[in-house]
């Protein structure tokens, strides 16, 4: 294989692997925490990327509407947060589960009513490319790169620094002795439902102008996702992070080597990491509940 | 008295079952038996043993093509296909199961899903030359005519499945009769208990895998015989909660629960779709208001007040004799 195919298929794949880190940190805060399972993170991703298609169709700027993107979704995973999954905490964690995806169903029906069923361009916001190594990359992909990373970056100062996100963190590892501490868990919760929801949103904003905006995009991604959440280890930031560009990689090089691969390649990693180490890669023992 | 009480039940279901064959149109009955069908051995896994699998296309999409390997390829009788997919289905859960029952639940359900993806991409891409990909493998008229019940025609389909699904119900009732059937319930509640009673919670849950995804094939093979033709979309990921949905919307671990969600489900997909161009909102704040009422399904929360009314007639009946 040439440097060329090789280093651009590498880029491809951070980029891609960013993408899915940052649609999973969201899932896999909220399972840690929570003890839920969100598939409605992948409905705030869509309404992320139709929001930026909508803000750029009458303004003209992709920045603008990835903001604009990340607002909406972290209003709507709040009304979905108040009406829904604040009488749900409680329950079995195939019941949230189940929960979550008749909202995401619900509301890729209601997307398809706002929008309709056609997909909609959005153009990348720079054309510019540099060259490493001799090949040509595009800067946007670079800079999607470089956002995930100040995320994560934002998300370990965040749960290590400041009491709140120490709350969180203990809250992980065992709910019930925070809020024995005079934590409010509900306010955490919430806190880190939107958080979730924002993220979400910023990933379906960045994606947009990478791919096509459709009403099926959050159904499509819905298995990588959650492929991301489990090779990682359900819980843990860290293993999500790796577990993310470990996807990317095999989706972007397994499409090299054999087209049909880059769907397939991926699921029979899940499959082999699963039945190797059941926990994910760096899901803990503690997490087992 | 208590054997002659649910035979009575099942007997109404089916009797009701037949009445939707005279009002409706033939495609429609015979959507709504096999895809009952297909949501039992789901139902048995989520209401009886706990495992949520989003993976049941898998097993669908290996009942079919054992079927259509079969038809397309080497012979004529459709009964024999109908064995050959349920074989398909018996081999590869053996096989698939012994891994996958190891797992929690989430992991579970995932790890179904990933199966599907990769029946998928391999029938679409893989084995292309066997499968002929997208296109399909058509065979409907390779099916010769049996004697008897000619499954060839809609309408004698129709008596078969009828027969297969009310032959599986009468299983699936007796299953939850025997040891077997609460030891099931007993692995779902607490599996340490089990273990302390000497029973071996692999074993149970294997052949729960088993058993269910055999029925899941089943139905892929009444598909394929019915249709005449199998082709990759069987098992589309886009697909694999369907059966889940379905499950829950019936009622999970009831004995009517698939068939009630099965009719709920394809007539809001058929009927409403006419009327609302987006079922899926329909469906999704459905399925949303079922989780927050309390998770018992169409059929669940039936059931109590049907019960209620009948029994109360019958105590009435008594006193009066």
């Amino acid at each position: 294989m040439d440097t060329q195919l090789l280093i651009s298929g590498v880029i491809f794949g951070l980029s891609i692997g960013s993408i899915f880190f940052l649609l999973a940190i969201g899932l896999s805060l909220c399972f840690g925490l929570m003890r839920i399972i969100s598939l409605d993170q992948l409905l705030y991703y869509s309404v992320g990327a139709y929001i930026t298609y909508t803000i750029h169709v009458a303004t003209g700027n992709t920045w603008l509407g990835v903001f604009g993107g990340m607002v909406a979704a972290g209003l709507v995973s709040f009304g979905v947060e108040r009406f829904v999954f604040l009488r749900i905490y409680e329950r079995d964690i195939a019941f949230t589960m189940i929960t979550s995806f008749g909202i995401l169903f619900a509301g890729v029906g209601a997307i398809k009513y706002i929008w309709g069923l056609i997909p909609r361009p959005v153009p990348v916001p720079i054309d510019a490319q540099v060259r490493i190594l001799g090949t040509g990359v595009p800067v946007y992909r670079l800079i999607v790169i470089v956002i995930s990373l100040l995320v994560y970056l934002g998300i370990w100062l965040f749960l290590n620094r400041t009491i709140t996100g120490k709350a969180i963190r203990a809250g992980i590892e065992d709910v019930e002795h925070v809020e024995g501490l005079g934590v409010n868990v509900y306010r955490l919760f919430t806190m880190t439902f939107i958080l979730a929801g924002i993220l979400s949103g910023l990933a379906g904003g960045l994606h947009s102008s990478l791919i096509m905006v459709d009403p099926q995009m959050g159904l499509e991604v819905l298995a990588f996702v959650f492929m991301v959440v489990i090779i990682g280890g359900l819980g843990s930031i860290k293993g999500t992070l790796a577990s993310a560009f470990i996807v990317g990689q095999v989706v972007s090089l397994g499409s090299l080597v054999y087209a049909p691969l880059a769907q397939m390649a991926p699921f029979a990693t899940m499959l082999l990491i699963l039945l190797i180490k059941p926990t994910g890669l760096y899901g803990s023992k503690l997490l087992k509940r | 008295m208590n054997v002659l009480r649910w035979w009575w039940g099942i007997l109404l279901a089916f009797f009701l079952l037949a009445l939707v064959r005279v009002f409706l149109p033939l495609p429609f009955a015979n959507e709504i038996i096999i895809f009952s069908i297909y949501t039992m051995g789901c139902s048995f896994l989520l209401g009886r043993v706990g495992f949520i699998s989003f993976g049941q296309p898998a097993y669908l999409a290996v009942g079919a093509y054992g079927t259509a390997f079969y038809l397309y390829y080497f012979g004529h009788n459709p009964y024999i296909g109908i064995l050959l997919g349920i074989l398909a289905g018996l081999v590869v859960s053996a096989i698939v199961g012994a891994f996958f029952v190891r797992l929690r639940s989430d992991y579970f359900a995932l790890v179904n899903l990933a199966l599907a993806v990769i029946i998928f991409y391999l029938m679409e891409k893989v084995l292309a030359k066997i499968t002929h990909g997208d296109n399909g493998l058509w065979f409907l008229a390779n099916m010769s005519s049996t004697p008897g019940l000619d499954l060839g025609k809609p309408s004698h389909f129709f008596v078969f499945a009828f027969l297969v699904a009310m032959a599986l119900w009468a299983f699936y009732k007796y299953l939850d009769d025997t040891i077997y059937g609460a030891c099931c319930m007993a692995t779902k509640i607490n599996e340490d208990k089990l273990r302390f009673l000497g029973y071996s919670n692999f074993s149970i849950r294997w052949m729960a895998f088993i058993i269910a995804n055999m029925t899941t094939a089943l139905a892929g093979s009444l598909y394929a015989v019915y249709l005449g033709f199998v082709s990759p979309a069987i098992t589309h990921p886009a697909r694999a909660a369907d059966p889940v949905v379905v499950t829950i919307l019936g009622g999970a671990g009831t004995l009517y629960g698939p068939i009630v969600g099965a009719i709920a489900y394809t007539g809001m997909k058929d009927l409403l779709s006419g009327f609302i161009t987006n079922w899926e909102l329909f469906i999704g704040f459905v399925l949303v208001f079922i989780m927050l009422a309390g998770e018992k399904g169409i059929w669940g929360t039936l059931e109590p007040i049907l019960k209620k009314a009948v029994f109360r007639k019958k105590d009435t009946a008594k006193i009066s004799t």
